[in-house]
C-alpha cells in the first residue's frame, strides 16, 4: 500500500458504513427518460449498490410513455452514467441487471393497471416481496393524477410496503399546494407521501440538527437573549443556464426561498424534539413555520427587496443578462434574487429578525448560516477594530462544510487590545471523505421508509402561507415589488444592503 | 415485544404428506380462507437448543424449550457453570456447560415448541416458510413433523396479510437425518433460501453440508465449536462462493467502525502506513473473534503473514507491510468477571505506530464493560495515545439474523470473504 493512497481515503473505512438495511423493494421511476433520473436518481442507486446498501431482491422499474424496452433503458442509463461505470464496470455488469422498463402514461388508469401486473410478476422474478417505491420524477402537473392512478390501481392500499416520493415544487402557492395536499391524502396516509427537499440531505443541514441537540453547550444560548440576529444565504455563482422555461414560471421565491431557505431557517429555530422520531422532528419544525412571519406583512416591500441579474463578468468572458438569456422574456421581472427579513413569534425568538437572502450570479457559490451573538454588556477592552465585534456561530453548509465560531481574543503585545479570531470544524479535515450526494441519502431513507428528512403536508402549508403576501402582491401589483438589476457577480442590489443597514447590520462578505 | 406463536396449532403429519399438505394449503382455491402466500424467502433453522433441553430436563430452568435465548437461560447457564465448578470465565451456554449439565440428572417433561415461537424481528418480515430442525436428546425419538399456517397479525392500519407456514422436524439426530428427503421440495428455487446453523459447527458437519449447499444463504456462528473447526469451516464456505454471513463477524461491526473512526482525519491516516505492532484481548479460549479482527486490519492495509505460533498463553504472528517492514501480532485471552455468552468476544485492541519523522502513535480500543489493563500498560511513554470506547452490542442472535434477512445479500460481504482465509492462516 503505497503513502499515496492511504492519505486519499482511509483503508479502514471502505465498505464499512453502518447503515440501516433496506428491505427488498421494487423502486418505480415515472419519467425514468428525464433528465433528473439519468442524471440524479439512477447514479444515486448506482452509488448505493456499489456501497452493497442495497438487497440482493432489489429491482427498479422505469416508467414513461415511450415505448422503450428493458435493454433500451439499460443501454440509455449505461450511456448516461458512462464515466462512472469505467470505475466499476463488474458493479455495473450486475446493478444493470436489476433495472427494467414499462411504457406508462400516468394520464391512462389502464396504463397503470398493466404496470400492477408488470409489478408481480418483478416480485416473482425477483422476490422484491411485493414492497414498492413509487418515485414522481415527472412534470408537477401530473403528482395528482399520478397520485390517484396509483390509488385507484391498489398499489397504494398497504401503507407499510408502498409509499410515494414527490419531487419539488409542491405547488406554486399556499392555495395550490393545500389542494395538491387533498389529493394526495386522500391516495394514501401521510406517512406514505415523502416530499423531496434536496437541501434536507446534504449531511451539514442534518448537522444543524446534531450541533443544537446533541452537545448541551448551544442550547442554552441558542434564543433571544443572546442571539441577535440570524442570516440564512444560499448564492449561486450559476445563472438559469437551460432551465429558463421552468424558471420564467417560477422564479428564486417559489425555487429557493419558499422551500430550502425556509427548511433551513426551521432547522435552525426549531424548539428541541422530545425524541429523534420522525414525527416528533417534523412537529416542531411546523410549528416554528406556523408562527414566522414576514417583518411587515401589511407593507411587504419595506421587509422584501427582488433583484434580476444584469450582464456583468469580464471583457473576456462577458456574461449576459438575465432577460438575454435563451428563452427569457425581454422584459421579464421575474426575480433571481431575494432578500427579506422575517420574525418568529415564539418565546424563543420574539424581536430576533432573521434574513434570508438568495440569489444566481452572485459573487460566489455558498449557503450558509450565521447566528450573530449579543455585544457584551461592557466594553473594558480597547478592541482593534473600534468597537468589539460581535462574536458569531457560522454553519457552512457548501461548499467547504464545516463550522466556526468566531470570538474576541487578546491581541498580542503590551496592554489589552482585543481582536477577533476564528476557530474552526471542517468537515475535510476532520472526516477527509467526501459526503454522500443528497440524492443519496434522500432515496435512500424513503426506500427505508424514513420521513426525517422530507416535508410533512402541514410544513409545506405553513411555509407557502408564510410567503402569501409577497406572492399576492407580485401577481397584482408587481410595481410595488420590483425587481432591482445587480451585476453579474456581484452581491446583488444595493436594495438588498440597504434593508439591513436599516437595522445597523451588514450582510456577512463570506 | 414477546415472540408470537403461531395463529394455529400445528397439525401433526406424516413426514410423506408435508409437502402435498403445503401445497393444497396454498393453491388458488384455498387462497380466500389462508391469505396469500408471501413472496419473501424461506429460513431454515438448525435448532438443537441443547443447554435449553438439558437445563429444562434437569430442573433449572421452566419450559417450554423455545429455542430462543431468553435472559433466563443465560442466568440458568451462568448457575450451571458455578455448580459444575467451571472455570469462572466459562460463557454460560459453552459446550463446557451443556456436556457438564448432560451428566446430571432429571426426567423434568417439558412441551417442546421450537419452530413455534417466532420472534418479532423476524415475522415482522413476514417469511414465506420457516422449517425448523429440532433434534431431541432423547436418543431414539422417532421423526415428528408439525405444520401450521401463520399470519403475522395484521398490524394497525390495515394493509394486506401476506401469509407464510411453519414447518417442524423434529426427533432424534438420527431420525431427523433419515426425514431430510421431504426438505428438498419445501424450498422452491424461486425465492431466496437461508439457513442458519444456530448450533455448534463441530456438529454434525455431513448434515450442514446437506442442508447448506449453493446456492442458499448460509447464517453461522464461528464463535460456537471449536475455534480450528470454525475458521475453517467459515473459509471453505466463503471460497465456495455462497453467501456466507457470520454472527461473529457482525458483532465485530462496532470495532471495526471505532477504529475507522480513529484514522478518518486525513492527518492520522499517514501512521496506518507505520503499524510495528497489533496486539487484540480476548475474553474466554476462543480466537475466532479477534482474528477475524486482525486479518480485516491486515487484508485492509496489505500485510503479507510470514508465520504464526502459539503457546499457552497466547497466538504470535508475523506480518510484512508493503514497505517490507515487520509488524508482530499477539492475541491473548484475559480473564473477565463476567463474560459473554458469545465466546471469545474481543476486549481490547492495541496498535503501535512508528512513523520514521514524527513522533509515534498508541491507538486502544478497549470495551465499554471491561477494562483492558493490559493493553494500557507498558511501552508507550513517548507516543501519542488514542484511546477509544467500544459501545457493546447488545442484540439477541435472533435480533442479528432478523437484521441480514431483512437486507438479505446473494453474495458473501466483501471485507469478510478476505478476512474469513486469512483469520483461519493465523490459527496455528
Ligand atoms: N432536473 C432537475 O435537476 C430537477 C431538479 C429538481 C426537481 N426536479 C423535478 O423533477 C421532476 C422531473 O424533472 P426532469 O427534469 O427530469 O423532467 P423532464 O426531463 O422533463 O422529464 C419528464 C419525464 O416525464 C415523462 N412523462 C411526461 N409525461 C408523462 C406521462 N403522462 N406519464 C408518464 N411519464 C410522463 C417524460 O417521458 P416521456 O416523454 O417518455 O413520457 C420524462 O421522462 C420535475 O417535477 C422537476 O420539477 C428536477
Amino acid at each position: 500500500m503505497s503513502a499515496m493512497l492511504a492519505t486519499v481515503t482511509n483503508p479502514l473505512r471502505v465498505g464499512l458504513r453502518q447503515e440501516r438495511v433496506i428491505a427488498p423493494q421494487c423502486l418505480v421511476i415515472f419519467g425514468a427518460s428525464g433528465d433528473l433520473t439519468h442524471r440524479k436518481l439512477v447514479p444515486a442507486l448506482f452509488e448505493l449498490f456499489r456501497q452493497r446498501r442495497l438487497p440482493s431482491e432489489f429491482a427498479v422499474l422505469g416508467c414513461a410513455r415511450r415505448p422503450w424496452s428493458d435493454e433500451e433503458f439499460r443501454g440509455k442509463m449505461g450511456d448516461a452514467l458512462a464515466k462512472r461505470i469505467e470505475e466499476d464496470p463488474q458493479a455495473w455488469e450486475q446493478f444493470v441487471g436489476k433495472l427494467f422498463y414499462e411504457p406508462v402514461d400516468l394520464q391512462q388508469p389502464d396504463h397503470v393497471f398493466r404496470l400492477g401486473e408488470r409489478l408481480e410478476r418483478i416480485d416473482e422474478q425477483c422476490s422484491t416481496h411485493g414492497n414498492r417505491t413509487f418515485y414522481l420524477s415527472v412534470s408537477p402537473k401530473f403528482y395528482a393524477g399520478g397520485c390517484r392512478s396509483l390509488a385507484d390501481a391498489g398499489l397504494l392500499k398497504d401503507p407499510k410496503r408502498s409509499r410515494v416520493v414527490i419531487e419539488k415544487p409542491f405547488g406554486r402557492d399556499y392555495g395550490s399546494a393545500q389542494a395538491l395536499n387533498r389529493v394526495v391524502q386522500t391516495c394514501g396516509q401521510e406517512n406514505q407521501i415523502f416530499r423531496i427537499d434536496h437541501y434536507l440531505g446534504k449531511e451539514t443541514v442534518q448537522n444543524i440538527m446534531v450541533l443544537r441537540f446533541a452537545n448541551t453547550i448551544f442550547e442554552p444560548i441558542w434564543n433571544r437573549n443572546y442571539i441577535s440576529s440570524v442570516q440564512i444565504t444560499a448564492a449561486e455563482t450559476v445563472g438559469v443556464e437551460e432551465r429558463a422555461g421552468y424558471y420564467e414560471t417560477s422564479g428564486a421565491l417559489r425555487d429557493m426561498v419558499q422551500n430550502h431557505l425556509t427548511q433551513m431557517l426551521a432547522i435552525t429555530a426549531m424548539e428541541p424534539p422530545g425524541r429523534f422520531d420522525p414525527e416528533a422532528i417534523r412537529n416542531e419544525k411546523a410549528k416554528v413555520l406556523q408562527a414566522t412571519r414576514l417583518a411587515d406583512e401589511l407593507e411587504p416591500w419595506n421587509c422584501c427587496i427582488r433583484g434580476q441579474y444584469g450582464p456583468g463578468g469580464s471583457n473576456e468572458s462577458p456574461l449576459s443578462g438575465y432577460r438575454k438569456e435563451p428563452g427569457v422574456d425581454p422584459n421579464s421581472t421575474t426575480e433571481t434574487y431575494v432578500a427579506m427579513k422575517l420574525f418568529i413569534d415564539n418565546w424563543r425568538w420574539q424581536g430576533v429578525p432573521f434574513y434570508v437572502r438568495t440569489g444566481k450570479r452572485l459573487a460566489k457559490r455558498l449557503s450558509e448560516v450565521v447566528l450573530t451573538f449579543r455585544e457584551a454588556p461592557v466594553h473594558l477592552f480597547d478592541a482593534a477594530a473600534g468597537g468589539p465585534t460581535a462574536n458569531q456561530l457560522i454553519l457552512r453548509i457548501q461548499p467547504d462544510e464545516g463550522a466556526e465560531f468566531r470570538f474576541e481574543v487578546k491581541s498580542p503585545g503590551s496592554g489589552m487590545r482585543s481582536r477577533p479570531i476564528d476557530m474552526e470544524f471542517s468537515y475535510d479535515d476532520s472526516f477527509g471523505e467526501p459526503s454522500d450526494e443528497g440524492y443519496v441519502r434522500l432515496l435512500a431513507d424513503a426506500m427505508l421508509s424514513d420521513p426525517t428528512l422530507f416535508t410533512r403536508s402541514d410544513e409545506v402549508e405553513a411555509a407557502w402561507r408564510l410567503y402569501t403576501p409577497l406572492l399576492e402582491l407580485i401577481e397584482d401589483s408587481p410595481w410595488q415589488l420590483p425587481v432591482h438589476p445587480y451585476e453579474s457577480r456581484t452581491w446583488g442590489p444595493a436594495a438588498a444592503d440597504a434593508l439591513l443597514a436599516r437595522d445597523g447590520l451588514l450582510w456577512r462578505r463570506p | 415485544m414477546s415472540p408470537q406463536l403461531t395463529l394455529q396449532t400445528p397439525l401433526e403429519l406424516a413426514p410423506a404428506d408435508v409437502p402435498t399438505y403445503l401445497e393444497q394449503l396454498w393453491s388458488p382455491e384455498q387462497q380466500g380462507s389462508t391469505g396469500t402466500g408471501a413472496n419473501t424467502f424461506c429460513l431454515l433453522i438448525w435448532q438443537p437448543a441443547w443447554a435449553e433441553q438439558h437445563l429444562i430436563r434437569t430442573g433449572r430452568l421452566n419450559g417450554p424449550i423455545t429455542g430462543q435465548q431468553s435472559d433466563q437461560l443465560v442466568a440458568a447457564g451462568q448457575q450451571a457453570v458455578i455448580d459444575a465448578d467451571l472455570p469462572s470465565g466459562t460463557p454460560p451456554l459453552a459446550e463446557a456447560v451443556i456436556s457438564a449439565v448432560a451428566g446430571w440428572d432429571g426426567i423434568n417433561p417439558s412441551e417442546d415448541l421450537r419452530g413455534q415461537y417466532i420472534d418479532p424481528a423476524l415475522s415482522a418480515l413476514q417469511p414465506r416458510r420457516l422449517i425448523t430442525l429440532a433434534p431431541m436428546i432423547e436418543a431414539d425419538h422417532p421423526l415428528e413433523t408439525l405444520v401450521a399456517a401463520y399470519c403475522p397479525l395484521p398490524e394497525e392500519g390495515g394493509g394486506t396479510t401476506a401469509c407464510g407456514d411453519v414447518v417442524v422436524l423434529r426427533g432424534s439426530q438420527n431420525a431427523l437425518e433419515e426425514g431430510l428427503a421431504i426438505l428438498q421440495p419445501l424450498l422452491p428455487a424461486r425465492m431466496p433460501a437461508w439457513v442458519w446453523w444456530n448450533g455448534s459447527l463441530d456438529e454434525a458437519p455431513d448434515l450442514l453440508d446437506q442442508l447448506a449447499g449453493t446456492p442458499r444463504r448460509l447464517i453461522l456462528d464461528s464463535a460456537v465449536g471449536t475455534p480450528r473447526q470454525c475458521l475453517d469451516l467459515l473459509r471453505t464456505r466463503v471460497q465456495s462462493g455462497q453467501a456466507v454471513n457470520d454472527l461473529n463477524w457482525l458483532r465485530l461491526s462496532n470495532w471495526r467502525e471505532t477504529l475507522a473512526m480513529v484514522f478518518d482525519p486525513p492527518q492520522r491516516r499517514e501512521a496506518l502506513n507505520h503499524i510495528t505492532q497489533m496486539e487484540i484481548d480476548v475474553e474466554s479460549n476462543h480466537p475466532a473473534q479477534g482474528l477475524l479482527l486482525a486479518a480485516w486490519i491486515a487484508d485492509r492495509l496489505g500485510w503479507k503473514l510470514i508465520s504464526s505460533d502459539s503457546d499457552d498463553e497466547a497466538i504470535n504472528a508475523r506480518f510484512t507491510r508493503g514497505d517490507g517492514v515487520e509488524v508482530r501480532f499477539q492475541l491473548m485471552s484475559v480473564p473477565v468477571g463476567q463474560p459473554s455468552v458469545h465466546p471469545g468476544q474481543m476486549v481490547g485492541l492495541r496498535l503501535i505506530c512508528k512513523p520514521d519523522s514524527s513522533p509515534g502513535v498508541c491507538v486502544i480500543l478497549c470495551t465499554e464493560s471491561g477494562g483492558c489493563m493490559r493493553l494500557e500498560s507498558g511501552g508507550m511513554a513517548d507516543l501519542e495515545l488514542h484511546e477509544e470506547i467500544v459501545p457493546v452490542q447488545n442484540r439477541t442472535p435472533e435480533m442479528d439474523v432478523a437484521r441480514l434477512l431483512g437486507g438479505g445479500h446473494d453474495t458473501t460481504n466483501p471485507l469478510l470473504a478476505s478476512a474469513a482465509p486469512l483469520a483461519a492462516s493465523l490459527l496455528p
